[in-house]
């Protein structure tokens, strides 16, 4: 997948089919962080600890939920994947690209936490459960990488180090 | 985009010993997950404070370098909020009494 233009609907990226397939697949796993995953603070000096970790929750959840709709909508509109030349061309507005942002980040996380959080470099066990988790995290991050330089944040190379 | 107080004010105030019942007394702190791309991480801190990429990038190597970063120092309901916004961008963020 490739930014091809900045059309007057958004930005526009070109894919082939089995791009398109691929992102449909991951956002099709979305979600997968336990919402229990996030804690308010680390050591639990809210004010109310247990209310409050509730309500961060349902917070998460609630917002999962709009997420996945307007991910869904979002796929689900007609032209959104127009036949071109090659492939497909898929338009998405910033906002659209902020929804699926959090959406694949999800899947990237979900399955690092499935992968036993591994540090980089480190090779989780040869399972197809881990398989599917690997593919999961690497494509999401790649689309991700599509997404964010579109929007002009790429890597600098004083990052390195 | 609410305006928020980052840590020089605090270093300051921390040299000099000054502080006062009206000061806010919760940091923001966003911790490191090796999983996060630093680009999505920068991405994150522009869009929730606004920051400009210097800013966010600055935040960003800190996380990635040191294991955290403390983001904001302010009122325990702005805290909450920034908390909810960053891990809803699946970052790991938490809220800290300041000590």
């Amino acid at each position: 997948m490739k930014l091809v233009r900045a059309g007057k609907n958004g930005l526009v990226f070109q894919l082939g089919s089995r791009a398109k397939q691929l992102l449909l697949e991951t956002i099709e796993l979305y979600p997968l962080v336990p919402a229990s995953h996030h804690r308010l603070t680390k050591e639990g000096d809210a004010p109310a600890p247990d209310e409050d970790q509730r309500l961060l929750e349902e917070s998460l959840a609630e917002q999962r939920r709009e997420n996945r709709r307007q991910v869904q909508a979002m796929l689900d509109k007609p032209d959104r994947f127009r036949k071109a030349k090659s492939g497909f061309e898929f338009t998405l507005t910033r906002p659209e690209i902020e929804a699926l942002l959090q959406v694949l980040n999800d899947v990237r996380v979900g399955s690092w936490l499935a992968l036993g959080e591994p540090e980089q470099g480190e090779e989780p066990p040869p399972t197809e459960e881990n398989a599917r988790s690997l593919i999961a995290m690497e494509v999401s991050g790649m689309f991700q990488s599509v997404l964010l330089a579109a929007l002009g944040v790429s890597e600098s190379p004083e990052w390195a180090g | 985009m609410a305006e928020t107080e980052v840590l020089p004010d605090i270093e300051r105030k921390e040299k000099t010993g000054e502080k006062s019942d009206l000061e806010p007394g919760w940091l923001v702190i966003c911790w490191n997950d090796p999983i996060n791309l630093m680009t999505y991480v920068t991405h994150v801190f522009q869009t929730v404070f606004g920051w400009n990429k210097q800013k966010a990038e600055t935040h960003m190597l800190e996380v990635h370098r040191k294991g955290k970063s403390v983001l904001a120092r302010t009122t325990m309901e702005k805290a909450e909020h920034y908390v909810h916004q960053l891990q809803k961008y699946t970052l790991h963020a938490t809220m800290e009494r300041e000590s």
